[in-house]
């Protein structure tokens, strides 16, 4: 079949999965839109090293097994490929998401101002750690449907593990430009992103199993709990 | 609406909670000590809920099915804490304690700790300041001739300790010797009986006019002079009633 009339860089384009294409010098000289979210996340020089570290011997391609992470991006393997000694290209393969099964309970899910939760477990949160803590929250994000007795829980433990914290940094913003499928909709997301010095991690699995239930995608690091919460309108 | 007043800002925060989700379908419990107000602050933020104490389990599990919104006093009193379904409800109960800790991180959304009277001196002096008010009305004592500096404050019990003390020491301190007088006619009326009466009632009359008198006058022999008894004779009635 003769494809070479075929120009394939849109597919490249909305491919889910990064693709980055290298100088010889480090220079981006092409990305796809998904790599320019992962960019958000980690430095071009990071990823360069890692396509020289990964890179086959002699021309042509290689894909190596390993398991990265960058905040909410997690890929299971690499291929690293040159053709020429001018560029290089980098592609990561996503780890699929680990899917909820439990189903939606609709009649559950209120419209809410989800700044209202926030503000009130800050609150309660404020009765128990009285550092300092800095919230940056946009006022903007529409109402939407929300489990509130359960997403209160869900927003209580994840506070709960920053209690003895100091210079907690928590942020509430819409994720442009990224979205989520729910029962085969696509979803806007908004990301709580809570970070300090330091945090507990002994509520971490209860953390987790509460916001699978509410569908929200979550991210547990040792000094930082990003949720990643649908917009279901 | 009563009045729930604060100057701690652990209770403000409490309150900014509330207010919050005053709207909302969220469950919350008030936990901390008996009598420190917690009753009084749901019913404060919520003037218009049903309310329904856990000592009745039925009427408990009624009103849950009957109303959004309710508050459930006494929840450590409900023995099957486990079955209640509180989702979807405007929910607020108050306990003196967490009975099973895991249950209740369940059942509820937000968790609040009231903090007990000991922990909010700034708030005990304004409600020592109501009760002093309250007690004087209903004792009509005319509060300028005393001092409230002097009054003790009790916070064994919280808020009812204090008031007791409150209570009680204005009674005591506005009798005149008519009430006195009738005080001790009702205590020996309930009291007198044996061989020995006399004797042993005397301390009613003697160990606090000693005591008065030593605070009053300081040194043994004044206060000899002044009663107009022996300096022997009182400090064997010193000793006698185990005065220090």
């Amino acid at each position: 079949m003769n494809t070479e009339s075929i120009n394939f860089q849109s597919f490249l384009d909305w491919d889910n999965s990064p693709f980055i294409l290298f100088s010889s010098l480090g220079k981006i000289l092409y990305l796809n839109n998904s790599a320019e979210i992962l960019f958000g996340y980690v430095s071009k020089q990071e990823l360069y090293d890692l396509a020289l570290a990964y890179a086959p011997q002699n021309f042509g391609y290689k894909t190596t097994t390993l398991s990265l992470n960058y905040d909410s991006f997690t890929f299971y393997a690499i291929t690293i490929g040159y053709e020429n000694e001018e560029q290089i290209s980098i592609r990561f393969y996503n780890a699929p998401r680990i899917r909820s099964t439990t189903p939606i309970e609709k009649d559950k899910l209120v419209t809410t101002d989800i700044n209202l939760l926030l503000e009130a477990n800050i609150a309660l949160f404020r009765t128990k750690n009285p550092n300092h803590l800095q919230l940056l929250t946009d006022h903007d994000i529409p109402a939407f449907k929300i489990d509130q007795n359960n997403f209160s829980k869900l927003l209580r433990k994840t506070l709960d593990s920053f209690r003895a914290s100091d210079s907690i940094n928590i942020t509430l913003k819409l994720l442009t430009g990224e979205h989520v499928i729910i029962s085969g909709k696509k979803k806007a997301i908004v990301q709580l992103s809570i970070e300090a010095n330091g945090r507990y991690s002994d509520a971490d699995e209860e953390v987790k199993s509460i916001a699978m239930q509410c569908h929200i995608a979550h991210l547990l690091k040792e000094r930082t709990i990003k949720l990643e919460i649908p917009l279901i309108t | 609406m009563e009045q729930f007043f604060t100057k701690s800002e652990h209770v403000q925060n409490i309150i900014k909670g509330f207010n919050l989700t005053k709207t909302l379908f969220v469950s919350s419990i008030i936990i901390g000590e008996e009598n420190i107000g917690k009753k009084l602050l749901v019913r404060h933020l919520f003037p218009n809920a049903r309310v329904v104490s856990g000592d009745d389990q039925e009427a408990v599990v009624a009103a849950l099915s009957e109303y959004d919104e309710l508050i459930i006093t006494d929840f450590e009193k409900l023995s099957n804490q486990e079955s209640l379904n509180l989702d979807n409800k405007r929910i607020i109960a108050t306990a003196n304690y967490i009975g099973n800790k895991q249950t209740i991180d369940n059942l509820f959304a937000f968790i609040y700790t009231l903090p007990s009277l000991k922990e909010r001196l700034e708030d005990t002096a304004h409600i020592k300041a109501l009760y002093i008010k309250e007690a004087c009305d209903n004792l009509m004592i005319d509060m300028d001739e005393m001092s409230t500096q002097d009054i003790p404050v009790n916070l064994t019990q919280n808020s009812k300790s204090l008031k007791s003390t409150i209570y009680k020491y204005l009674m005591t301190h506005s009798m005149n010797k008519k009430d006195i007088q009738e005080a001790v006619h009702s205590y020996i009326l309930k009291e007198l009986h044996g061989n020995n009466g006399y004797k042993e009632h005397l301390s009613l009359y003697e160990k606090p006019l000693i005591e008065a008198g030593l605070q009053k006058f300081g040194s043994q022999l004044q206060l000899s002079q002044i009663l107009g008894i022996n300096r022997n004779t009182l400090r064997k009635k010193i000793h006698e009633h185990g005065i220090d």
